[in-house]
């Protein structure tokens, strides 16, 4: 059954001619207008006037030499005795006239769909190009991880490692820590795990002992997993070293620890 | 019916007749303001050249479909460019969130559409003397329907206002709107 016209369905119509209505409203309107409404015609139309109006007001634009040539190519190829057979005219000349028009047509047909295929390359490439800096960029920190791994292996396989096991203490009883010092080159790795975050104005600090004085051998924080790792270049007086500690510090560390002792060993 | 309208009957069933006289005369009338149009629509210009090429190809193609009792010539000429201008920005933003979704982290670069829609924030003003009756909220709703051919919901999406608000401008933009076209006429 048809729905009525109603001043409802009139208030659909603008969004309709503007192509904005959707959902519900569309369906309403589009069932009433099924129902062959002549109103909803008329008003229709004078809507699309308006609309026809709205976008010949936009600020005109002369087209390219290009464009002029090509559509006066598809006019000039084909004047009305090209298709309309005229009376009198050789049939060959007919025929050669339609081939004209349909090669004009296929050059221009198949031009657009070649400047289509060629946008399409060039998008595709784009894409890939990005892709590939984004490999090359992925290639370059696995390259630098490869390069550390093997810097910390250096130091765990060293004949005559020093490792030695810290345990947590105070507020982070459960934490665990441990150092490795390679005593040929004296580089250190320090390990710890379970740590909490700090908050952004503190610092874990890492210190070893020797001959009964604290040396800082830098700063660390914690990933989300509460581990850390911290490498320590050129640790002086390797043989002197009594033990391996870690304090919370003031951001940015100190010269020495002020604060709670988190982990020793 | 004005002389030119008159006009450009006579040029239009010509064209339907395949002269190509006719088709060139229709180009040289009318292919300024489609191109304003097409170039409002997509931004690009070429893009804009390409698709006015495709819509006087499709007026002589087709030109026996149109109907003088539902249209100007001219009004017809200018929907088929917004329809084939919309199709393209819809196209173009599907490729879009495509590449964006196969380039991940690196999906960047493209601007959103619309952004690179007009050449200037100045040309943007000096478009269409009608709109300037609206109220700029009215505008922006009417202006995201016809030249981004979004919906009531697509814009209220946009805009991030209520979908009711969107529906009631459109609808007081399209009545005010009338009323200055009108007053041109």
């Amino acid at each position: 059954m048809n729905t009525p016209h109603t001043p409802r369905i009139e208030e659909l119509l603008p969004a309709y001619a503007l192509g904005a209505l959707d959902g519900d409203d569309l369906r309403e309107l589009e069932e009433h207008l099924a129902g062959g409404c002549e109103e909803c015609r008329r008003q229709l139309a004078l809507w699309q006037g308006d609309l026809e109006a709205l976008a010949a007001e936009v600020p005109p634009i002369e087209p390219s030499e290009t464009t002029r040539a090509r559509v006066s190519r598809l006019a000039g190829g084909m004047p009305a005795a090209s298709v309309a057979p005229v009376r009198g005219a050789p049939w060959w000349t007919v025929a050669a006239a339609a081939v004209l028009l349909a090669l004009a047509l296929w050059g221009l047909l198949g031009q657009a769909r070649m400047e289509q295929e060629v946008r399409g390359l060039e998008a595709e490439r784009d894409r890939l190009q990005r892709q590939v800096e984004v490999l090359s960029r992925e290639v370059g920190r696995m390259r630098t991880d490869v390069q550390q791994a093997k810097q910390d292996l250096q130091v765990i396989a060293a004949p005559g490692v020093q490792a030695v096991n810290l345990a947590g203490l105070g507020p982070s009883p459960g934490a665990r820590g441990r150092t490795y010092v390679n005593p040929s080159t004296r580089d250190a790795l320090f390990y710890a795990f379970d740590l909490p975050a700090l908050p952004a104005d503190k610092t874990y600090q890492l210190w070893f002992i020797a001959g009964d004085k604290p040396v800082s051998a830098g700063t660390f924080a914690v990933d989300p997993r509460g581990t850390a790792s911290l490498r320590v270049e050129r640790v002086a007086d390797v043989p002197q070293i009594q033990a391996w500690a870690v304090t919370i510090e003031p951001r940015g560390g100190v010269p020495q620890p002020t604060g709670a002792m988190v982990l020793k060993g | 019916m004005d002389e030119r309208e008159t006009d450009d009957r006579d040029l239009m069933s010509r064209v339907a007749a395949r002269d190509g006289g006719a088709l060139a005369r229709l180009f040289e009338v009318h292919a300024p303001v489609t191109l304003g149009l097409l170039q409002r629509i997509l931004g690009r210009r070429s893009e804009a050249e390409e698709v006015l090429q495709e819509v006087f190809l499709q007026v002589w193609m087709q030109a026996d479909r149109y109907d003088g009792a539902r249209s100007t010539p001219r009004g017809w000429l200018l929907m088929l460019a917004r329809s084939r201008a919309l199709d393209r920005l819809r196209r173009r933003d599907s490729a879009r969130r495509r590449e964006e979704a196969a380039g991940g982290e690196a999906g960047e670069a493209i601007p959103p559409v619309g952004t690179e829609r007009l050449e200037s924030q100045e040309r943007k003003r000096q478009v269409s003397s009608a709109l300037g009756a609206l109220s700029p909220d009215q505008r922006r709703c009417i202006e995201l329907a016809f030249f981004e051919g979004l919906t009531h919901t697509q814009i209220a999406e946009r805009l991030e206002a209520p979908l009711g608000t969107v529906k009631s401008r459109i609808l007081l933009g399209m009545n005010k709107l009338r009323q200055a076209l009108s007053a041109h006429a």
